[in-house]
């Protein structure tokens, strides 16, 4: 089985790709519209600097080779929510071709190309069975990302999908509405013939689509059939595709350069981009500069690529086991309220070398932390952190089965969370309860 | 005459030739200091713009092109959208859906096209300044059969905006006038970089300092199938350029030949894109049958009210773009545009500009027209087409008159941005030649 993704992404550019309108909620329909978006004749596209600066970063991401001129084209179809009825896209020269993502850092999905080009609007079916078209949505801009057919499952789809859409909020600080701004064009064969199941919305639709779609496949072949070249649709309500149309090919939108865009020689502009290392990439390479495993990394990377920036601060100043010790534990449990106070990281790479001089205990540098980062007062916190420690203590001693049982068994702790949880009643994070009964418990042993 | 006076006879005017799709009803020009048209593919938000195309038929702009809005600010008032063949589809202003403007030399005749309406309009209002678009040729062409004097500057110096497309990558507005004066007084108004153009972004400043053409070369090409009385009035027009000190040589551009088939590939290509957006949806005629999916219907509108000609272009761009022929037309034609430039850019080492007659012959009567194949018709351009292929100004100037008093024009090119030495040579000329001014009868 193959399955290869074509993903729209929405730039979050403040203004469309080709006006000025804003790319914003509109209050209602068709108000963030002007003639360019309309396509009113006479009116012309002007382009957007910061959708080529975002299409840059992204193919980078991608490792695509970024081409020195690039331009746009004219795809021409007749569809109502189209306002020109020709879309600008990239045909000839895209802003990369050729690149490549490993999924989990490991198996190499081939990326064909990136390109840009502008959103069309929306149309929307009325009960009485006519049609509304809503252009507030027309020239957003879109990067339209197309890999090979190197995916095996559904499940592998939505995975690097979930990886590649993290990757894509991570280096353009795509904000998190919901996974509506993220739509996937499905590739899939299961045997010689492609099918292609148009504007899946979501990660989790392109997984239930995919599978539907490969359930259908198999049957039809099993029967004896034959699966013909076609474009379908996917209901989400029923969880099915259907054919919408047999597949035109590419070529056959009649591509011509975009005569109103002129050439855009990217080469300096691209140069001068740099790009924040992806997710991933961070996680691989903590767990091999620093010779930590890849989960721990992982679980660093994943609370915040900040944090996991910390730990590098951290190992830099004391060592290793120090700065994951501590990184993962007081410093994860209280990172919540960390971000929210806006005070510098600093202060937590000097407590922590503190402690790593000898200069406070164990208990202090926890309490330390905790009062730092969270704001509470040295005495609060410390009040807060010894009740925390009494129950956990007492508990401990009535039940010294679960410090023997923890030897062998990984979620011998969670009785203990659990119960500290309940007495405690939300007065302490989750996070520093787990860290806090973790420490005992290694006390103990 | 005056403004006023202009205004109250532009109905019986127009009744007589024709040049206005929709003109003002106003009997006096208020504050305005000059009065000026459009073609009629120029959005203006006080008139209908419709492009000679019943698809656009009720159509009111919310936007001024740019041109339109610089000359209304710089005092002018805009008495009118000027008739012309639908989308600039033509050569003679027949193709239109509205009204097929008269020669005024001879009212069974053509204008030329597509800007017929605005050269009849600059030859018969006195005073006047019109705005014209060329695609292919569809300024100097009607400033022949018109004879009067038609500017197309170098591509991108006037915004587009708010001209309504037919060949993006061509389309330039131009100017028409009697008195070539105009030209240079209003060029400087009009042009000039614009936002909401980026092609208009790249261009030098104007600079209007009078330089002379001091050379020009004379492509022997040019002169094959040239009518004898054009070619009379063409020789003519060479001796009185030499008489004044100005260098003539005959020279090779094999290349120009080429530029028709090219031309017609790329500006059909680039059309039927352009025409893809009028399907009877947002704008102009909306009255098809709801109940149909929205391709039948957006058929139905377009078999409707798009004309022959339109129709004809759309499938000839259409055809040229298709996979498997876009390699061998589309991506052809652009390499020879680029032949053609290279061309042009040879010649002007050695030459300020390059000479030419406009058209191959007087303008024809309208029973003539009606006999004539859409080849043989698309044929007349090869002089206009060349120079529109390129992007360079271009300059028609009157040179003669056949034996019926038909007049015949001559056409200057110059290198990217040379518009200077255009307008100086049409000053220049006025004063060497004797324009005639057609008896107005009305």
């Amino acid at each position: 089985m193959k399955i290869g993704l074509e993903i729209h992404v929405q730039l979050p550019t403040k203004s469309k790709m080709f006006c000025s309108c804003p790319t914003t909620d509109a209050p209602a329909p068709n108000t963030h519209v002007c003639p360019t978006c309309l396509g009113l004749p006479g009116s012309r596209p002007v382009l957007n600097r910061q959708a080529l600066v975002y299409g840059i970063m992204l193919a980078k991401m991608l490792g695509c080779t970024i081409a020195d001129t690039t331009w746009f084209s004219r795809k021409t179809y007749f569809y109502p929510d189209m306002s020109k009825s020709v879309q600008i896209t990239q045909y000839d020269h895209p802003i990369g071709v050729g690149g490549v993502v490993y999924l989990d850092g490991k198996k190499p999905i081939r990326i064909t190309r990136i390109h840009l080009e502008e959103d069309p609007g929306k149309t929307k079916r009325t009960a009485d069975m006519s049609s509304l078209v809503d252009y507030n949505r027309s020239g957003i801009p879109l990067a339209e990302i197309v890999t090979e057919p190197d995916l095996g499952t559904p499940a592998e789809a939505r995975e690097f999908l979930t990886q590649l859409v993290a990757d894509i909020r991570h280096t353009i600080d795509l904000p998190e509405n919901g996974e509506r701004s993220i739509r996937c064009d499905c590739n899939i064969s299961v045997g010689k013939e492609r099918c292609e199941i148009k504007n899946v919305t979501g990660l989790k639709n392109a997984e239930r689509a995919l599978t539907y779609e490969m359930i259908r496949q198999v049957q039809v072949l099993k029967a004896g059939g034959k699966i013909d070249r076609e474009t379908r649709a996917f209901d989400e309500a029923r969880g099915v595709t259907y054919s919408v149309r047999k597949k035109e090919l590419e070529a056959d939108y009649g591509y011509i350069d975009e005569p109103d865009l002129g050439i855009y020689h990217v080469g300096m502009l691209a140069k001068s981009i740099t790009i924040k290392e992806s997710p991933l990439n961070m996680t691989l390479r903590l767990a091999k500069q620093y010779g930590i495993e890849e989960a721990k990394a992982k679980q660093l990377v994943a609370t915040s690529t900040d944090l996991a920036a910390l730990f590098e601060q951290l190992a830099a100043a004391t060592d290793v086991p120090t700065a994951l010790t501590w990184a993962t534990g007081a410093v994860t449990a209280n990172w919540k309220a960390f971000t929210a106070r806006n005070v510098p990281a600093a202060e937590i790479v000097d407590i922590v070398k503190h402690l790593r001089a000898g200069q406070i205990t164990d208990t202090q540098c926890a309490l330390e932390l905790k009062s730092y980062m969270t704001g509470q007062s040295a005495e609060s916190a410390a009040a807060a952190a010894a009740d925390l420690e009494k129950i956990i203590a007492g508990y401990l001693d009535e039940h010294s089965e679960v410090v023997a049982d923890a030897q062998k068994n990984d979620r011998a702790a969670n009785r203990v969370i659990g119960f500290v949880m309940k007495q405690t009643g939300g007065s302490h994070s989750s996070a520093e309860i787990v860290e806090a009964v973790n420490r005992q418990i290694k006390q103990r042993l | 005459m005056t403004a006023d006076a202009t205004l109250a006879q532009l109905k019986r005017l127009n009744d007589a030739y024709q040049m206005f799709r929709i003109f003002t009803a106003d009997q006096t020009a208020g504050d305005a200091k000059f009065l000026f048209s459009a073609k009629d593919n120029l959005t203006s938000q006080e008139y209908e713009t419709c492009c000679g195309s019943r698809i656009l038929e009720g159509y009111r702009p919310i936007f001024d092109a740019t041109a339109i809005a610089r000359l209304k600010t710089a005092g002018g008032k805009l008495i009118g959208k000027t008739n012309m063949d639908e989308f600039g589809f033509g050569t003679f202003s027949v193709n239109s859906a509205f009204g097929v403007p008269k020669n005024p030399f001879d009212r069974e005749r053509s204008c030329g096209g597509s800007s017929g309406g605005s050269a009849c309009a600059a030859t018969v209002l006195e005073d006047h300044i019109s705005l014209g678009v060329s695609t292919g040729g569809s300024v100097c062409c009607p400033a022949s059969f018109c004879g009067i004097y038609g500017l197309v500057p170098t591509y991108g110096r006037i915004s587009r905006y708010g001209l309504i497309d037919y060949g993006n990558s061509l389309d330039k507005i131009g100017l028409l006038a009697r008195d070539p004066v105009k030209l240079g007084q209003y060029l400087p108004v009009i042009a000039g970089k614009d936002p909401h153009d980026p092609t208009s972004g790249i261009q030098p400043e104007l600079k209007l300092r009078h330089r002379p053409i001091r050379s020009i070369a004379v492509p022997k090409e040019a002169m094959k199938g040239i009518s004898p009385t054009v070619a009379k009035a063409f020789e003519n027009g060479l001796q009185i350029l030499q008489s004044i000190g100005i260098d003539v040589e005959r020279v090779d551009m094999p290349m120009l030949g080429y530029a028709i088939p090219a031309y017609y590939v790329l500006a059909t290509a680039e059309a039927s894109t352009n025409l893809a957006r009028y399907c009877g949806m947002r704008y102009g005629h909306q009255d098809g049958d709801y109940t149909q999916g929205f391709d039948a219907y957006f058929s139905s509108i377009r078999t409707q009210y798009f004309g022959d000609e339109a129709k004809r272009r759309i499938l000839l761009g259409t055809y040229t773009r298709m996979e498997g022929f876009r390699d061998r037309y589309y991506a052809k034609a652009l390499q020879v545009r680029m032949d053609v430039i290279d061309a042009y850019k040879a010649a002007f080492q050695n030459h300020d500009a390059v000479l030419t007659p406009t058209m191959p012959f007087v303008s024809p009567k309208f029973t003539d027209i009606a006999k004539m194949t859409p080849v043989e018709s698309y044929a007349a351009d090869y002089l206009t087409v060349p120079p529109n292929l390129a992007g360079t100004p271009h300059l028609n100037c009157p040179c003669g008159y056949d034996a019926d008093g038909m007049p015949v024009g001559m056409q200057f090119v110059t290198d990217h941005w040379h518009e200077d030495e255009l307008i100086t040579m049409a000053e220049q000329w006025d004063k060497l030649f004797d324009v005639r001014i057609p008896e107005v009868k009305a």
